[in-house]
C-alpha cells in the first residue's frame, strides 16, 4: 500500500464490512501508482470489481495512473433531480396514469433499443458535446446545462477514440434508462431538513420531483471494457504491478491513458446526453397529463456524475495539487464558494442527490467543507446493496413487491415485476444511515428528504 | 477420476454477479462460460438462436481470453439487440503470442415467444477472473456487471 485507506462509516456500517471483500478492494486501491491521500471509502461502501463501489482514489496528474476501473463500466452513471410546480395532492387522482405515460415515454429494460437512432454524425454529436447538443436538438433549454456538472459536457472528449462496437451498442440507446438498479421515480419532498439550502434549490415541502438515476448504456460499457483490454497488456510495460488485474492502469500522460480520457469523456457526454434526452421525455409525460404549463415549468435542480475521474485541484498535505480524482459509486461535493459550483447555489454549495430504495426515501443534500479537506470533494452516491441479487430473490421469494409497494401508496411500472426482488428495500442499507456519517463527517449537509409515489423500473 | 462434466453455478456477489463453469476442455469451457452468461441475461429455454461469427480474438492468457470472449458476446449481442443463446467454439489454441479463439454466437430475438430478457449484462471483469486446469478439466470463474 502507497497510502492508508480510510473508511467512512459509524459502528455499524463498519460492523457490517468486517467481512466484506470492500475493505480488501479498498487496500488494493491504495496501491494505484501515484496515489495520494487516502484510498477512501464512502459510507455505502461494498464490494466492487477492483475498486469498491463507493470508493474514491486522488493520483497525481503528473505521473500518476489512470485506472478505467476506478470509473467502472457504467461511466458517467448519474442522477438528476427535476422539480415540479405540482404538490403531493395533485398526484393523487392521476398517478396510474401518470405512470404509464412515463412507462411508455422512456423506454427501459434489457434490449430497449427504442430511443433515438442517431446518425454517425448526430452521434459524434451527442459523443462531443453531451447534454449541450441535447439542448441544441430542442430536448432542453439553456437553464439545463448550467445546472448540470460539467454544463453537461466533459471537456476533452474526442468521438473518433470510441470504437465501433461501442457505437453500434448505444447507436440507438439516447433516451433510454437501462435495468438493473436505474430508475425514474416521481417523489414528494416529506421533510425539509435545511431551510436556506431548501429554498436556494426550490424544493418545499410536498412538492413534486422526479428523480432519474442512469448512465451512458451500452456506448458507456464499451468504451471501459475496450480500455481495460488495453491497459491491462500495457501495464507491464510500465512496469504496474497490480494486486487485482480489474485495476488495470498507466500512467497519465501516456498514449493510453490519452486515448482511455478521450473516450470516457465522450462515453461521459452520452450518459449526460442520455438523461437530458429522459428529462426531455419526462416533461412530455408530465405535459400531458398535467397541461403544458406544468412541463414548461419542470425545471433542473441538478444532474450530477457518480462513476467518472475528473482533473481537479485540492490540497495534498498543505500543498496545492492536480490530481485525477477518481469516482467510482461516489458524487462530487463541492462546498459553498467553490467556483465549479453554479452561481444559483454558490452560496449553499453544489447539490448532492443521493438515492435510497424504491419503498424508503431518497436524500438531497449539499457539498460541504469537510469534503474539501477529507475526501477530494466527494461523497456517498446512494444506500449501498446489503443483499446479493441473489440473497434477495431468496429471502424475498413468493412476495408481490408491486403489491407491497402499492399498499405503501407506490406505485411501480416495471418491465419484469418478477424481478423486483433484486432491487427491493431489503437489498439495500437504510440511506439514512448513511447520510447521517457523511454529514457528521461534515461531507455534506442534509437539505431535504424525498418519498417515493412512483417507481419505474426496467 | 473421469473427465469433467460441463456445469455452471453463479457465484454471489454484493451488487454484480459471479458465474464458475466446469468443463473437461478448453472448448467446452468457453462455450459453458457463456452458457453461464447467457442464462444471467435472459430465459432462452427452447430457443435455438442464429448463429454470428465471433473472432478470431486473441489474449496474452487464458482469463485475458476469457475477458476477450465473453465481453465479444454481450457487445455482439446488444449490438444486434438480441438476446444470446448459446456459443459454440471453433477452435481455442495457443499460440506463439498468448491464445486465440474462434466461434460463433447464437442470438435470438427478445419478443421471440421462447425468451424472456432477465438483466442487462454490462461486462464481464477482470476481478478474480480466472481459467484453472485441475485434474479433470477446467475451471472458469468470472464476475459480471449487471
Amino acid at each position: 500500500m502507497r497510502v492508508d485507506g480510510f473508511v467512512f462509516a459509524d459502528d455499524r456500517l463498519m460492523a457490517r464490512l468486517r467481512d466484506d471483500p470492500a475493505l480488501v478492494q479498498v487496500a488494493n486501491v491504495a496501491t494505484l501508482p501515484g496515489i495520494v491521500g487516502a484510498s477512501l471509502a464512502m459510507p455505502d461502501v461494498h464490494w466492487g470489481y477492483g475498486f469498491p463501489v463507493g470508493g474514491v482514489a486522488a493520483t497525481l496528474a503528473d505521473g500518476g495512473a489512470i485506472s478505467p476501473g476506478g470509473i467502472g463500466f457504467d461511466i458517467n452513471c448519474g442522477v438528476r433531480l427535476l422539480r415540479t410546480s405540482l404538490l403531493r395532492g395533485d398526484l393523487e387522482p392521476v398517478a396510474a396514469r401518470l405512470a404509464d405515460e412515463l412507462f411508455r415515454a422512456v423506454p427501459s429494460g434489457v434490449g430497449a433499443h427504442g430511443g433515438q437512432r442517431l446518425a454517425q454524425r448526430d452521434l459524434d454529436g451527442v459523443l462531443a458535446e453531451g447534454a449541450a447538443w441535447a439542448v441544441r436538438h430542442g430536448l432542453g433549454n439553456a437553464e439545463d446545462l448550467e445546472l448540470t456538472e460539467e454544463r453537461g459536457t466533459l471537456a476533452g472528449a474526442d468521438p473518433v477514440a470510441v470504437s465501433d462496437r461501442a457505437r453500434q451498442r448505444g447507436g440507438d440507446q439516447l433516451g433510454t434508462l437501462g435495468s438493473g438498479n436505474h430508475f425514474l421515480e416521481v417523489q414528494a419532498v416529506d421533510r425539509i431538513l435545511d431551510g436556506d439550502g431548501a429554498r436556494a434549490l426550490g424544493l418545499a415541502l410536498e412538492q413534486l420531483v422526479v428523480l432519474i438515476h442512469c448512465g451512458s448504456r451500452g456506448l458507456g460499457h464499451q468504451v471501459c471494457t475496450d480500455h481495460l483490454a488495453v491497459m491491462d497488456r500495457a501495464a507491464g510495460r510500465y512496469g504496474i504491478v497490480l494486486p487485482d488485474r480489474q485495476l488495470a492502469c498507466v500512467p497519465l500522460g501516456t498514449p493510453e491513458a490519452n486515448a482511455y480520457l478521450a473516450a470516457m469523456a465522450a462515453a461521459a457526454n452520452f450518459a449526460w446526453a442520455n438523461r437530458q434526452a429522459i428529462t426531455h421525455a419526462v416533461r412530455g409525460a408530465f405535459g400531458r397529463v398535467f397541461g403544458a404549463g406544468v412541463a414548461t415549468a419542470m425545471g433542473l435542480v441538478y444532474d450530477v456524475s457518480h462513476n467518472i475521474a475528473k482533473l481537479e485541484r485540492h490540497q495534498v498535505a498543505g500543498r496545492e495539487l492536480e490530481v485525477c480524482v477518481h469516482r467510482k459509486g461516489a458524487t462530487r461535493a463541492f462546498p459553498a464558494g467553490h467556483q465549479d459550483v453554479p452561481l444559483r447555489y454558490r452560496a449553499v454549495g453544489q447539490p448532492v442527490l443521493i438515492p435510497g430504495d424504491m419503498a424508503r426515501y431518497s436524500f438531497v443534500a449539499v457539498g460541504a467543507p469537510g469534503a474539501m479537506e477529507l475526501s477530494f470533494g466527494s461523497t456517498c452516491h446512494g444506500a449501498g446493496r446489503d443483499l446479493s441479487r441473489h440473497a434477495a430473490i431468496r429471502e424475498l421469494r413468493g412476495v408481490d413487491i408491486a403489491a407491497q409497494l402499492a399498499h405503501e401508496g407506490i406505485v411501480v411500472r416495471a418491465q419484469r415485476p418478477d424481478l423486483l426482488a433484486e432491487e427491493a428495500a431489503l437489498a439495500y442499507k437504510d440511506v439514512a444511515s448513511v447520510v447521517e456519517v457523511a454529514a457528521g463527517a461534515g461531507l455534506i449537509r442534509p437539505v431535504a428528504r424525498l418519498r417515493p409515489l412512483i417507481v419505474i423500473k426496467g | 477420476m473421469g473427465a469433467q462434466e460441463r456445469s455452471h453455478a453463479f457465484l454471489p456477489h454484493t451488487a454484480d454477479a459471479g458465474l464458475v463453469a466446469h468443463a473437461a476442455t478448453l472448448a467446452e469451457l468457453f462455450e459453458e462460460g457463456a452458457l453461464a452468461l447467457a442464462e444471467l441475461a435472459a430465459d432462452t429455454a427452447g430457443a435455438a438462436g442464429a448463429p454470428v461469427v465471433v473472432g478470431p480474438l486473441a489474449a496474452d492468457d487464458l482469463a485475458g481470453l476469457a475477458f476477450a470472449w465473453l465481453n465479444e458476446l454481450i457487445g455482439i449481442a446488444e449490438s444486434e439487440g438480441r438476446a444470446l443463446v448459446r456459443a459454440q467454439v471453433e477452435r481455442v489454441e495457443g499460440t506463439a503470442d498468448g491464445w486465440t479463439i474462434a466461434g460463433s454466437a447464437f442470438l435470438a430475438p427478445y419478443d421471440a415467444p421462447s425468451v424472456r430478457a432477465r438483466r442487462q449484462v454490462k461486462a464481464v471483469s477482470f476481478h478474480r477472473l480466472g481459467v484453472e486446469e485441475g485434474p479433470d478439466g477446467y475451471a472458469l470463474t468470472a464476475y459480471v456487471d449487471v
